[in-house]
This record gives C-alpha cells, sequence and structure tokens, in this order.
C-alpha cells in the first residue's frame, strides 16, 4: 500500500533527491529518569547488561538493521563513560554501517531540552528517527518509513509517525500502572487524542477526556490500550521547531504528544501513527520491564537480536537445548542443575548440587555449592558463597555474596557491594556503595552484615509520580519501583530559584500570571542564551527579546531577569571553556552592552530603581552559580566601566537590605566590597574634582 | 523503486554493491554483521557473498605466495563462519577456494619439480616460457567442461601425488637454480603470481556455478518426472521451482505444495500464485518466472498438517534443501522431516535436489547444533500475553533428516544415493581443509 502510494508519489516529486537523502537518528541515551537507581549511581542507564549485551547495542543495532546511516547519539548521565564504550566499539570502526555516529553532549535534564538543542544545532537535514537508548526491535523500518514519506509528500503538515507495537491487555513488557491510550482515526492513521490513565489514583475511576469535537467530525474512532509505545518515533524537522516553540514540553508524550494534538487547531500539524502486529519492538523503561525484555530474549521473541547472535565482539554464545545459552570456557560441577531459559558467560564456575533456572550469569562469576538461583540476573564477576539462595533479583557487577546469604525477589544490589554470610535481604530492598552525589557511602552492618559493604538506598522522594509500583504483585518478580522522577530544573535555573525567592512580584499575584511570567523568562531567557552562544548580532538579539517581552506582556524586571539568566549562563560556560572571569565577562557585556542597555530607563534620574534592581538581579543569579563572588565582581566592573550602571545605583545596591538580605546574598558580594570601596573614593574624589571645577 | 529500497535496507544487494567500493576488512566486517543480522540467509545468497567476499580478499592480497593466501583465506574464512555457523554453505565455499589454492600451488611446484629434473640447470628461463602459456591454456580448455567430473577425475591424482611429493618439492625448490643465478628470482616469483591469477579465475567459475546449477539440476528434471505423476514438495525453492518447470513444459502431472507453515508460508504462497512481490530485490530473478499453473500443471497448496494423509496418492517427493552433510544426511526446512517419515511409511521415493555448494564435509555429531531456532512470535502471536508468560515457544527453523529417509540426491552432477555423497566431498573439499 504505502510503496503503491509512494511510487504514484514520486514521479511528481524529486524522486532523485529522496534517494540520495540518508537516514538520520537520533538517540537518546538517557531518559533523565530514575527508575535503575541505584546502578545508574555508577554507570549509564543505556551500558546496563540486558541478557550480558549493553542496552545501547540493541538500539544501535536496530537502526543499522533500518538502514540508517548517521546518528546523534546524547548521552546525558556518565557521558564519558558512555562516550568511551562507543569510541572503543564496533561502531566506531571503519566497517561500522553508519557514516557518522556523532556523540553530543548537552547538558540537559529533560528529553525536552534536548531536542530544543538539537534544533539550535541545525544538525538534521531530514526525516530521522528518534529513539530512545533502550529501544529494542527486530522491526524492518522501511514499510513505516515509507508510509511516513508519503504521508508527508500529500501533506506537509503529517510530521510524525510513531510506531506502536499491538499486546494483548496483559503483558509483560506493558507497564502496568500507567496505560497510554491513543485515539487514533483508522482510516488515515492519524493519531487524534493522547491520553496517560494513570490506574493508581484510587479517588477517581479511570477516565479519557475526548473533545467533543473530535467525536463528531470522525466517522470513525479507535480508542486503544492495547498498544506498546516502543518510542521509535519516524520525525520531520518540523517536530523539533514545534519542541523549540514550547519551552514547558519535557516528555515526548505527556507532554510533546498531548500538547501538539491538543493544539491542533493552532499549529495544524497532525501526528500518526503504524501500528505493527508481526514484529518485536519493546522499551527498557523499568525494571519490570528490564525483565520482562530479558525473558523476551532468551526465549527469543526478539530473533535474531538473541544471545547466541553475539552482538558484541568476542561473545561465543552457543543456544543448547531448552533455551540455554552458553559460551565456551564454563565449568560445570557435575552435580549442579541447569535449568530451561538461562544464559552462562565465559569463566564461570559453579559448584556441586547447585541449580540454576531462568537466570542470566554474567562473565567470570564463582557460584558456591548448593546455591540456588532462579529468576536472577546476575552481572559480571559476581561471587556467590555456598548454600546462598537468590531469587528474582537484580545483582550488579563484583558483587560478593557471602555464605548462606537469602536475596529475596526484587532485590537490588549495586556495583561492589559486599554482603556478610548469612544476611538476609529482604524483596525490594537496593544495595549500593556510592550516593547520589557520587561519594562512597559508610557501610550499614544492619544490612550488609559485619564486614560487609554497602547501605541501604532509599529512592528519591518524588512519590508522586510513581509508576510500576509494587501494586502490581500478580506479575512474577515484583520490583519496588523506583520513582519516575523527572527533574523540575529546566534550562532557566534562574526563573525556579528566583521565584522560589522572596521576590517581590510585579505582575499579578494569580496563579495563571505565576505561569506566564515562569514561561516568559524561560523562553526569553533560552533565546538570549542561545544567541549568546551561536554568536548572533546585538539587533537580533534585542528583536527577539522585544517580541517575547511584547507577547508576554512581561514587566521589565522580569526581561533584567531572563537577560542576566542568559548572560551568567553563558559567561559560566565560557569560564568552563577555559576562559578567566574577567576576560568572560568582558567579552560578552561589551558585545552585548545594548541589550542590556535597554533594559534600563533611569539613566538621568537620581534615583536609579532600574540599575538597582539589574544588580540585585545579577546578585541573586550569581548566588547559585560557581565563582559567583568573582563574576559578580567583575559584572560590577565592567557595568561601570562600560557606563551602564552609575555610582549612585551602586551605592544604592550596596545599602539596599535586599542585597544584604541572607547569609548567601552576603558571601557572595564580599568580593564586590574592594570595589565599592574604590568606587566610594573616586566618587568623593571627583565630586571635590566637580567642586573646584566651579569654583 | 528497487533503488531505494536497496539503499535502505541492507542485504546481499547492497553489499555486493558496497563490495567494490568499501576496504577489505569493512568489506569482511560487513558481511559479518550481515550474516548475524540475517540480513543475508538463503544459501545462495551466503554462498555468492562469501564467494565475491574471497574473490576481493585475494585480489587484495599483495602477497603471491600460495602459504600466505592460504592463511589469508583461512583467516577472514573462520570469522565468517564463527558469524554463522548454521549457514554450512559458508564454510564450504572457503574451502572449495582454500582447495583451489592448493591445487593450483602443487600443479605449479609439481609442473617445476618436474621440469627441473628433467631440464638443465643452464636454463631457468625456458621452463617458465613454456610452462606460462600453457597453464592458462590448459585452464580454459577445463573450465568449458562441467568442472566438477574434471575435478572428481583430477583431485584423487594430485592428492594421491600430494601425499608422496608433498615434502619433497618443498625440501628442493630452494635448491633449484633460483637460489643460485641472479635470474632466478624469475621462477621463483612466477609461478607464485600465477598462482593468484588461476585462483582468482577459480573463484570465478565457482560464482559461474553457482549462478547456473539450478539451470543444471533442471536438466536431469524429465528424468525423473514422468507423465501424469503426483509430485510432493515443501516450502519454496529456486532449484525445485526450476525443476518442476523444466518437467512441466514437456509433460503434465500434479504437484502438492505443502506451505511450510510458519516461517515460509507466504514465500510459498506466492511461489504457487505467482503474485511475487516486486520489492523483494533478492530474488528479482525468480519474479520473472511464470508459476507452474501457467503452464496448465495443477498445483495443489496444503497445510502441512495433510501430508501423511495425501502421502498415499503421491508418487515421489522432491524437496530442496538447506545444506547437505557428509553423511547424506540433510539439514532442510522444518517439516522436512515429517515428510520424509510420512514417504517411508508410504514406501515413495523421496529426492532431494541441490547444488553442490551446499554439500558440506562437515559430519553431524550433534543435530542440535546444526539446527537453528527462529522467531517465536510466529508460532505464538505475541500479543497473546498471558500465554507468552507461561508458555516456551520454540521454532525451529530447520529440521535434520537423516540420510536413510531419502533415497535419490540430484545435484547439478546428476543423481546419487545418499551413501555415495562422501565420495563428491572428497573429490570437492581436500582433506587439510574439513576443519580449517
Amino acid at each position: 500500500m504505502g510503496v503503491k502510494q509512494k511510487a504514484a508519489a514520486k514521479p511528481k516529486g524529486n524522486a532523485a533527491e529522496e534517494v540520495e537523502e540518508t537516514l538520520q537518528a537520533v538517540v537518546l541515551a538517557d531518559t533523565f529518569e530514575t527508575r535503575f537507581e541505584p546502578f545508574t549511581l555508577d554507570k549509564p542507564r543505556c551500558l546496563l547488561p540486558l541478557a550480558n549485551t549493553p542496552l545501547i547495542e540493541y538500539t544501535l543495532e536496530f537502526l543499522a538493521n533500518a538502514g540508517v546511516e548517521e546518528i546523534f547519539l546524547y548521552g546525558g548521565a556518565h557521558s564519558d563513560q558512555l562516550e568511551k564504550y562507543i569510541n572503543a566499539s564496533k561502531w566506531r570502526a571503519p566497517s561500522s554501517p553508519f557514516k557518522q555516529l556523532n556523540f553530543l553532549k548537552s547538558t540537559s535534564t529533560s528529553v525536552g531540552d534536548v531536542m530544543r538543542d538539537l534544533d539550535g544545532k541545525h544538525l538534521i537535514t531530514g526525516d530521522f528517527i528518534l529513539v530512545s537508548g533502550d529501544v529494542i526491535s527486530n522491526l524492518p523500518i522501511e514499510s513505516a518509513l515509507a508510509k511516513h514519506r508519503a504521508r508527508r509528500e500529500a501533506d506537509k503538515n503529517a510530521i510524525m509517525t510513531m510506531v506502536l507495537r499491538e499486546a494483548g491487555r496483559n503483558h509483560r513488557t506493558k507497564s502496568s500502572s500507567i496505560s497510554p491510550v491513543f485515539v487514533i482515526d483508522p482510516t488515515k492513521d492519524r493519531c487524534i487524542h493522547y491520553e496517560e490513565i494513570d490506574h493508581h489514583v484510587e479517588e477517581h475511576p479511570a477516565r479519557l477526556n475526548i473533545d467533543s469535537e473530535i467525536i463528531l467530525s470522525h466517522a470513525e474512532l479507535d480508542i486503544r490500550q492495547d498498544l506498546i509505545d516502543c518510542s521509535i518515533d519516524i520525525c520531520t524537522p518540523d517536530v523539533l521547531s514545534l519542541w523549540s516553540d514550547s519551552f514547558d514540553y519535557q516528555t515526548p508524550r505527556k507532554h510533546f504528544l498531548f500538547g501538539v494534538l491538543k493544539d491542533y487547531e493552532l499549529n495544524g500539524k497532525t501526528l500518526h501513527t503504524h501500528i505493527i502486529k508481526d514484529n518485536y519492538a519493546a522499551r527498557v523503561r523499568s525494571l519490570k520491564a528490564y525483565d520482562a525484555v530479558s525473558k523476551d530474549i532468551i526465549s527469543r521473541w526478539t530473533y535474531p537480536l538473541c544471545p547466541d547472535t553475539n552482538l558484541l565482539p568476542g561473545h561465543q554464545y552457543d543456544l543448547r537445548k531448552g533455551s540455554l545459552y552458553q559460551e565456551p570456557g564454563v565449568t560445570l560441577a557435575r552435580s549442579c542443575v541447569i535449568g530451561r531459559r538461562t544464559v552462562i558467560g565465559q569463566g564461570i564456575s559453579i559448584g556441586d548440587r547447585t541449580t540454576v533456572h531462568s537466570t542470566v550469569l554474567g562473565r567470570n562469576c564463582k557460584i558456591g555449592r548448593n546455591v540456588k538461583l532462579e529468576g536472577a540476573y546476575i552481572w559480571d564477576d559476581v561471587v556467590i558463597g555456598d548454600g546462598s539462595d537468590v531469587r528474582g533479583a537484580i545483582i550488579a557487577d563484583g558483587v560478593v555474596v557471602g555464605k548462606d546469604c537469602r536475596i529475596a525477589s526484587g532485590a537490588l544490589l549495586s556495583y561492589g557491594v559486599k554482603l556478610a554470610d548469612g544476611v538476609t535481604v529482604e524483596g525490594g530492598m537496593r544495595i549500593t556503595k556510592s550516593r547520589r552525589d557520587g561519594t562512597a557511602a559508610p557501610s550499614d552492618s544492619a544490612v550488609v552484615g559485619e564486614g560487609g559493604e554497602g547501605y541501604e538506598f532509599v529512592p528519591g522522594d518524588e512519590d508522586d509520580e510513581d509508576e510500576d509500583d509494587a501494586s502490581d504483585a500478580s506479575s512474577g518478580l515484583v520490583y519496588r519501583m523506583p520513582n519516575l522522577s523527572l527533574s523540575s530544573a529546566s534550562i532557566s535555573t534562574l526563573s525556579s530559584d528566583v521565584s522560589d525567592g522572596s521576590w517581590p512580584r510585579s505582575g499579578g499575584s494569580s496563579v495563571s500570571g505565576d505561569e506566564e511570567e515562569d514561561h516568559f523568562q524561560q523562553d526569553a531567557s533560552t533565546s538570549v542564551y542561545d544567541s549568546l552562544r551561536d554568536g548572533v548580532t546585538v539587533d537580533v538579539v534585542q528583536l527577539e527579546l522585544v517580541s517575547l517581552r511584547m507577547a508576554a506582556n512581561a514587566s521589565d524586571n522580569q526581561v533584567r531577569r531572563a537577560v542576566v539568566s542568559a548572560f551568567m549562563k553563558h559567561i559560566q560556560q565560557l569560564m568552563e571553556g577555559g576562559k578567566g572571569a574577567g576576560d568572560a565577562v568582558h567579552e560578552v557585556f561589551s558585545k552585548y552592552r545594548d541589550v542590556i542597555d535597554r533594559t534600563l530607563f533611569d539613566r538621568n534620574k537620581d534615583d536609579k530603581p532600574d540599575q538597582v534592581d539589574l544588580l540585585l538581579v545579577l546578585q541573586q543569579d550569581l548566588v547559585h552559580r560557581l565563582k559567583g563572588d568573582t563574576v559578580l565582581l567583575f559584572a560590577a566592573k565592567e557595568l561601570y566601566e562600560i557606563e551602564l550602571v552609575d555610582e549612585e545605583a551602586y551605592d544604592q545596591w550596596w545599602h539596599d537590605e535586599r542585597s544584604s538580605g541572607s547569609d548567601e546574598m552576603r558571601s557572595v558580594r564580599t568580593q564586590t566590597q574592594q570595589f565599592v570601596d574604590w568606587l566610594a573614593n573616586a566618587e568623593e574624589e571627583s565630586s571635590e574634582d566637580d567642586e573646584s571645577d566651579d569654583e | 523503486m528497487p533503488s531505494t529500497s536497496s539503499a535502505l535496507t541492507p542485504g546481499l544487494a547492497s553489499f555486493l554493491k558496497s563490495l567494490k567500493t568499501n576496504a577489505i576488512d569493512t568489506s569482511i566486517e560487513n558481511l559479518i554483521s550481515l550474516l548475524k543480522r540475517r540480513q543475508i540467509r538463503h544459501s545462495r545468497s551466503c554462498a555468492t557473498a562469501t564467494a565475491y567476499l574471497l574473490l576481493r580478499v585475494i585480489s587484495a592480497c599483495r602477497t603471491s605466495d600460495s602459504a600466505k593466501l592460504i592463511e589469508r583465506v583461512q583467516s577472514v574464512g573462520r570469522r565468517l563462519v564463527a558469524a554463522q555457523p548454521r549457514e554450512m554453505v559458508v564454510g564450504n565455499i572457503v574451502r572449495r577456494v582454500l582447495g583451489l589454492i592448493r591445487d593450483e600451488a602443487e600443479d605449479d611446484r609439481e609442473a617445476e619439480y618436474a621440469l627441473s629434473e628433467a631440464g638443465s640447470e643452464s636454463q631457468p628461463h625456458t621452463p617458465r616460457a613454456f610452462d606460462d602459456p600453457s597453464l592458462p591454456l590448459d585452464r580454459d580448455a577445463l573450465s568449458v567442461r562441467p568442472e566438477g567430473s574434471e575435478r572428481a577425475a583430477r583431485s584423487p591424482l594430485t592428492s594421491m601425488f600430494s601425499l608422496l611429493s608433498h615434502p619433497e618439492p618443498e625440501a628442493s625448490l630452494p635448491s633449484t637454480p633460483g637460489s643460485l643465478s641472479p635470474s632466478g628470482r624469475l621462477p621463483g616469483h612466477g609461478p607464485a603470481k600465477d598462482v593468484r591469477a588461476e585462483v582468482l579465475e577459480g573463484i570465478g567459475e565457482i560464482i559461474d556455478e553457482l549462478g547456473q546449477v539450478d539451470d543444471q539440476i533442471a536438466a536431469y528434471a524429465l528424468d525423473h518426472i514422468h507423465s501424469n505423476e503426483i509430485i510432493l514438495t515443501h516450502t519454496s525453492s529456486t532449484t525445485v521451482q526450476k525443476f518442476l518447470l523444466k518437467a512441466a513444459a514437456k509433460r503434465k502431472f500434479t504437484v502438492i505444495h505443502a506451505e511450510s507453515y510458519p516461517n515460509n508460508h507466504e514465500t510459498t504462497h506466492i511461489t504457487v500464485s505467482g503474485n511475487a512481490s516486486k520489492d523483494d530485490e533478492i530474488l528479482s530473478t525468480e519474479s520473472f518466472q511464470k508459476p507452474l499453473i501457467d503452464l496448465g500443471i495443477t498445483v495443489i497448496l496444503i497445510p502441512d498438517s495433510a501430508v501423511f494423509a495425501l502421502m498415499s496418492r503421491v508418487n515421489k517427493v522432491i524437496l530442496g534443501t538447506h545444506s547437505v552433510l557428509a553423511n547424506g544426511g540433510l539439514v532442510a526446512a522444518a517439516g522436512t522431516r515429517v515428510i520424509a517419515r510420512a514417504a517411508k511409511v508410504h514406501q515413495t521415493p523421496m529426492v532431494v535436489v541441490s547444488g553442490v555448494y551446499k554439500l558440506s564435509p562437515v559430519y553431524p555429531f550433534d543435530f542440535d547444533s546444526l539446527i537453528e531456532y527462529g522467531d517465536a512470535g510466529k508460532v505464538l502471536p505475541y500479543e497473546d500475553g498471558d500465554l507468552v508468560d507461561q508458555i516456551d515457544v520454540q521454532n525451529p527453523l530447520y529440521d535434520y533428516v537423516p540420510a536413510e529417509l531419502v533415497d535419490l540426491y540430484i545435484t547439478n552432477l546428476g543423481g546419487h544415493a545418499p551413501s555415495y555423497l562422501y565420495r563428491i566431498v572428497s573429490d570437492h573439499y581436500r582433506k587439510e581443509d574439513i576443519s580449517f
């Protein structure tokens, strides 16, 4: 069908161009969630092994299968590790199927930021595939791609095609607590409405709000809850600009999809679905999905992406009877029992009378005697002592489990944890050695026993967005689910920080007003920041700022805040790039002097509220930045030298109670003390001079 | 249209295209990953890709020393076989090429040895001048003939010879005029360079053979298919299809076609109905073919389960195969063994058509390791979440059929009993290459 359409569309279209178009893909290696804590404290999520192969391998394999030639890989947390891994992998070798594999670093904290960053970089030339770095799929993408292209050919506004896998009502790879609902017009494969239903909200039963207009205007509607959303999206570059237009979008589905569909009247863009029935596609979105997808891989639903395909060079898995994958170089005691659905890596030794069932064992593990392993995921170099019992747990690299330990279902032991003999680990407990901030934590002998190493890790406190929590006890493995904690920090750190502070609001105090303000500040600050980074001329920056300000009806104070936030952020970045604080400040301020100048309207008055305000905003912003005190000193000096701020303003600022309101504020301005003193002296001198002149 | 699809999905066509431009190591890695990802999967595609790759490997090999060539081909071959050990044709082609190199090397040594024995030591140039034109001439004459029969006659002789003379010429080579006279570099260098050209030519012949094998097999069709017979076949195989078509041109018979659900039923349906989809670029040559029904043959498509019930009416079973093993057993599409058993029970003759390139010198000690397990989703729909959770689904792509269930093999060399296959194996592969 799609093929025919395409063939029909081609003669009038630009056939030659279409053939030459290289297929690009964007891989989001970090999904900005914390569901895999505590493992993700030490390693990026996409390097966690799934059936002994890092997750990212499956995704790249899928893209190679699809014939993608250029890849942009966005690393998030631990991106240095990921980069190192990718650089050493076969994907960087000359034989790689990808002509380009670009590793992009960004300071993003959400998918939305990544997309906006990507839009700013102008790297995407044509249609691209957007996947997250944990997709496992054997789907040949060409039919979806052909349909997408045919649609785009017919209608420029068809900007995105989502690939969805049909699955029954209950399925192990589906998320059990939040289910996405797609409302689709089956005649055009168009997605009309999207909503996520949270099954845990007890107060009101699951409810879907569909606009009556949708029902009236479509002859046929499918409301589907049986789809696995594997987050494989085929997008046109317009998608990026939509992301850029809406600064509050953070997640690709809940915000972006929902928002774009809701604003259909406004932007006229249509989003489409491609529902597959045959091939495998899933995402390892949570630990429950980790378990489910591992099972799928072992029982060959993902064929040919199975352990015996040996995706990694050096792997030598071999399929034996009963879905047993084994590498050469394994030492098995004669009386041990290896059951079905098991993966055994190289260098493993298993002791007498040990039984292993449905378990994945990484390389070089030492399993003692009389051990029972069932449904466990044991990564590399793990030692398990005699007589221990491990069920349905994930045990990371280098863990040592003592003798006669009991590890219940759903327990997570992170890198390097040591359990003493006879320790019992309750189900759902997470034990780790490292903390969120990367430092080593003291061991808690109540948890790991005498001589053990590690402490119980309590997942983040964002309980409100809990997904897949313990209520789905019906699934074989019970994981006390880590919380979906989307970081709320956005690109403009100032906006949130400042609005949290005791800042006198000039706008209306209603909730909607606040929101609008925040939006303006975010928008403006991001826009100015982007312009600074790209080195756009002053006029352009000014123009953008004015238009944004007009649109949001923002106050002067807000404009100043946005501008200062952007300036400081850029300066910060320059300093990280190795520039001295003075140089960075001078460079930015002297180049973009006019931008600040236009926010000050009190040049010829005695009272200088605007200039004082500017300095206060500056001070406030620098409280949270690295070397804020130094930057403040240089900025103050620079502002004086380029004649933006007058001496009087400095004086008024210094004595303003808001500027010395808190300890933080005071500490950040300590260094500036010398400048103010110097200024005061100079002022006296100059006033003396003035007087003498008068005489 | 085909240009876009081949640009999009990597496969045999895109591999062959990239082979010319890419560096040799890139091509090797490329083929390995294609094999691993199962983007090249049929026996013939694998064989063709391997042959072309080895052609590139040898022509890129700057050394003209046969030992080094052998070493290089062996190392490449090992990697290819490790990538997909169940595609046995890859190993077969590698062994054939290794055999070629050894033959050429020995021929040259032999010639030189004989000459240096007979000829005078004073004129090292003349033997070259005599040897150079004569050898290609000889080869040309040979290559016209079907090469298997020629090999069958020649190779035991050479191997017998090599058994005895192997150490001798090697020892005598350094002491021949080569090392004495300054002009001796030429005879040392000349034949080795020749080896490479000969081997390249030999690989070209293998590639030709891969292209012609179906037609050669089909030439025997009229000997085996008679009027008004009822023939049972299974799954879609170009070889079988051509075989039947050839017979259908002259005779009227009935074909019962088992569909081989779930892995290959779609292609089978296409083969039967002739509605080949155009986007299947690998099988593009077949899509030009008319289906049997156009020639007035009755074709009955049946589910695999009906095979036993219908077997009593069948006169002959004709099957294609994935690969043939040295003991006469074969590895073929899943469902073949059931058909073979049913044929045995009903004493129906079972004929297997297969190119010689599928014949592997591997002896099947462990049948299970030869069988590839495919996508479980084809057996049980993945949507059925409750079942997926609780059931272990296995979907073997191939069956092992023991030799005693097969009555006749038809290769491009003619018909053979299963017990005779060892002989063809020893004609085609050198003993030292069996486990290279």
